[in-house]
C-alpha cells in the first residue's frame, strides 16, 4: 500500500528540487519516512501443547521461516488441549494446535473455527508409538481382556482414547465395559505401579520409559492395527480471522509447507526446535521421530474423524466437513 | 512469631525418608529425589524463570485480592450497616458464592484471553466472598452503644463509617484479608495450572510435562514458601503496622 506514495514521492522531489540543498533536506527525509520495510510484519501468536505434533510451527519460529514469510510469529505453550479452541476465540493465539476431537467438539459445541493447515499426521512409526501400557500382574493380550479394567487415558475423549475405542468397537468389545479414567502422562508410570489402574494409553516416549523401568508391558499397538493415516493435529483458526487476514494465512501456510520439510528430513534441527518449546531434555527428544509434519489438509481427512466421533456419541450436532478446512 | 527449633525434627525426617524412598522406588516421571529437587530450586533460581515466574503469580494474586478486597470490603459494610439490603441481598449472593472460581476460568477464558487480566478477574471473584463475609458480619457485631453514640453525635454514614465501624471491625477485616490473600495465592496458581500460561502453576506444569520432575517439586516447594512468607508478612503488618486496634486474640 505504502508503495505507490512512495514512488509519487520520490518523482515530486527529482523533478522540483531545483536547488542542491532543497533536493538533500528532501531527500533526507525521504530516507527517514521510508526506511521502515515495505511489508510491515504481521504478529501472529501460535498456541500448542508441549507434542512434537506442531513441530513444524516450532521450526518455522526458530529458523526464521515465519520472518521469511512477513510473520511475526510467537509460539504460546498450551498446558491442556481442550482449552485451545477458547484461546483462540478470546484471540490471545490466532492459530492454535487442537487435537482433531477436540477440534471437532469444539465446532459441534457451535465455536466457528476453521483448519488452515495440517500439523501432524498418523503413518506406520506414529502408530507404532502409540500404546496400550499394562502394569505387571495383569495379563492384557487382546481387546476382550480389557474388559471390565480401568484404563487411564490422557483425556475423556482425547485423540488416544477416541482411536482405542475405536480398535475396541473393531474388535467387537463394548467400550462401555472398559472403565476409563483420566491419568497424565508423566503421572502413568507412577499410577501403573501403584495398582490404581490396569493399563494406560501412552505414547513415545513413555512407552519406552515405562518399559525400561520394569513398570509394565504393552498389551496392544492399537493404533498400528488401526493403521489410519488421518490428521492428528491441524492448525486451526477462528474463521473471522482467517477471513479477515487471508494474506497472513497464506504466508503462515507457505511458512509451514517450508518447515515440514525440515522436520521430515532434518531431525536434528527438529529435535532442537521441540526441545526448546517443550523444554524437555534435548537427549530424550531426540530419542523418537517427530510426528510426521503434514501439511496438507483434506475435508475427507477428517470426515473419517466425523464418523468414529459420532459412533461414540461424541458429537451432537451434524458438521459438514467441507467447511472444516479454509480454502 | 517465634519459630520452635524442635517443629523442625519432623519435616527433616520426612524429607530423609522422602530421599531414601525415592531412590529406591526407581526411576519416576513424577517423583524425585529432595537433594535432586535442592539442586534444580536452585538452578531455576539463579536462572531467574522462577523470579519471573514468582513476580507473575504475586502480581495476578494481589491484583486481584487488591480489586475483590475492596469490593468485599465495600459490599461488607454496606450489607452489615444496612439491616434491610441485606436482607434483600442474602438470596442473590448465597446463589452466587457457591460457585467455584475455577469453573469460571472457561469462561473467562473466552472473554478476557490469556495473561493478567484472566487470573487478576477469577482471583477478584475468589477473595470477595471471604472479606464480604467476614466484614459483613464483623460490622453487624459493632458494640450497638457505638452506633448510638455516632447517632447521638448526628454523624453522616461516611463518617460513622470512618470513625465507629472500620476501628471496631478492624481486628476481624484483617483476619478477612488475611484469609482472603491465602485463597488468592491458591486461586492464581490453580487457574495457572488449569489454563493461564504464566506465573508459578504454569511453570509447574511445564516442568511436569517436560518430564523433570525435580524441577516440578522444586515449584511446588517454592510455592509453598511463597505462600509462608505472605504469611508472615500479613502477621507482621497486622501487628506492627496497624496499632493496637488491629489486634485481636493470639494471631499466628
Amino acid at each position: 500500500m505504502i508503495e505507490p506514495f512512495r514512488e509519487a514521492f520520490m518523482n515530486r522531489i527529482s523533478q522540483s528540487a531545483a536547488r542542491p540543498w532543497a533536493r538533500l533536506f528532501l531527500s533526507a527525509v525521504a530516507l527517514a519516512a521510508f526506511s521502515v520495510p515495505a511489508r510491515a510484519q504481521t504478529k501472529i501468536a501460535i498456541g500448542c501443547t508441549a507434542t512434537s505434533d506442531c513441530a513444524s510451527a516450532m521450526v518455522a519460529v526458530d529458523q526464521g521461516i515465519f520472518t521469511k514469510h512477513g510473520l511475526d510469529a510467537q509460539m504460546v505453550r498450551i498446558g491442556i488441549n481442550s482449552t485451545i479452541p477458547a484461546a483462540i476465540l478470546s484471540d490471545s493465539i490466532q492459530i492454535g494446535g487442537p487435537t482433531e476431537s477436540v477440534f471437532l467438539q469444539a465446532v459441534d459445541g457451535g465455536l466457528d473455527l476453521v483448519a488452515v493447515e495440517g500439523a501432524s499426521r498418523m503413518d506406520p512409526i506414529a502408530n507404532e508409538a502409540v500404546a496400550a501400557f499394562a502394569r505387571n500382574g495383569t495379563t492384557l493380550k487382546e481387546a476382550k481382556d480389557f474388559v471390565g479394567k480401568k484404563v487411564g487415558a490422557p483425556g475423556i475423549g482425547a485423540f488416544l482414547q477416541v482411536l482405542f475405542v475405536k480398535w475396541l468397537v473393531e474388535k467387537g468389545v463394548d467400550p462401555k465395559s472398559v472403565n476409563f479414567v483420566e491419568v497424565t502422562f508423566p503421572t502413568m508410570s507412577d499410577t501403573l505401579k501403584s495398582g490404581a489402574v490396569d493399563a494406560v494409553l501412552t505414547a513415545e516416549p513413555f512407552v519406552t520409559r515405562m518399559t525400561k523401568a520394569g513398570t509394565g508391558y504393552v498389551a496392544a499397538h492399537y493404533a498400528a492395527e488401526l493403521a489410519r493415516t488421518e490428521p492428528i493435529i491441524s492448525y486451526v483458526a477462528a474463521r473471522a480471522y482467517a477471513e479477515k487476514n487471508p494474506e497472513a494465512i497464506a504466508n503462515f501456510r507457505a511458512a509451514i509447507a517450508e518447515a515440514a520439510d525440515i522436520v521430515n528430513n532434518d531431525r536434528e534441527k527438529a529435535s532442537v526446535s521441540i526441545a526448546n518449546f517443550t523444554k524437555q531434555p534435548l537427549e530424550i527428544v531426540r530419542l523418537n521421530r517427530p510426528n510426521l509434519a503434514a501439511p496438507e489438509l483434506k475435508s475427507d481427512q477428517l470426515a473419517w474423524w466425523l464418523d468414529v466421533m459420532k459412533q461414540q456419541n461424541l458429537l451432537q450436532s451434524q458438521i459438514d466437513p467441507s467447511k472444516l478446512v479454509f480454502p | 512469631m517465634r519459630l520452635d527449633g524442635r517443629a523442625f525434627v519432623l519435616p527433616v525426617c520426612l524429607i530423609i525418608l522422602a530421599e531414601i524412598g525415592a531412590r529406591a522406588g526407581g526411576p519416576s516421571d513424577s517423583i524425585a529425589p529432595p537433594s535432586e529437587v535442592l539442586v534444580a530450586f536452585v538452578g531455576a533460581l539463579a536462572d531467574g524463570s522462577l523470579l519471573l515466574a514468582t513476580r507473575d503469580t504475586l502480581a495476578s494474586a494481589f491484583g486481584g485480592l487488591a480489586i475483590g478486597g475492596a469490593i468485599g470490603l465495600a459490599l461488607g459494610i454496606l450489607l452489615g450497616s444496612v439491616g434491610a439490603l441485606n436482607r434483600l441481598m442474602e438470596v442473590t449472593l448465597e446463589l452466587i458464592r457457591p460457585i467455584p472460581s475455577v469453573a469460571l476460568a472457561p469462561v473467562a477464558l473466552v472473554a478476557l484471553g490469556f495473561g493478567y487480566r484472566l487470573e487478576i478477574a477469577i482471583v477478584a471473584y475468589a477473595s470477595t466472598w471471604p472479606v464480604l463475609l467476614l466484614t459483613r458480619s464483623a460490622v453487624a457485631g459493632v458494640e450497638p452503644r457505638l452506633i448510638e453514640v455516632a447517632q447521638a453525635l448526628r454523624l453522616s454514614f461516611p463518617a460513622r463509617v470512618a470513625k465507629i465501624i472500620v476501628p471496631a471491625a478492624l481486628p476481624r477485616i484483617f483476619v478477612a484479608f488475611r484469609l482472603a490473600a491465602g485463597f488468592a495465592l491458591i486461586v492464581a496458581v490453580t487457574i495457572e495450572i488449569a489454563i493461564n500460561p504464566l506465573g508459578l502453576g504454569a511453570g509447574l506444569m511445564t516442568a511436569g510435562q517436560a518430564l523433570r520432575p525435580e524441577l516440578m517439586l522444586a515449584y511446588l516447594l517454592w510455592i509453598g514458601i511463597v505462600g509462608f512468607a505472605l504469611n508472615i508478612l500479613l502477621v507482621f503488618a497486622q501487628q506492627r503496622l496497624f496499632g493496637r486496634a488491629a489486634l485481636v486474640g493470639d494471631i499466628r
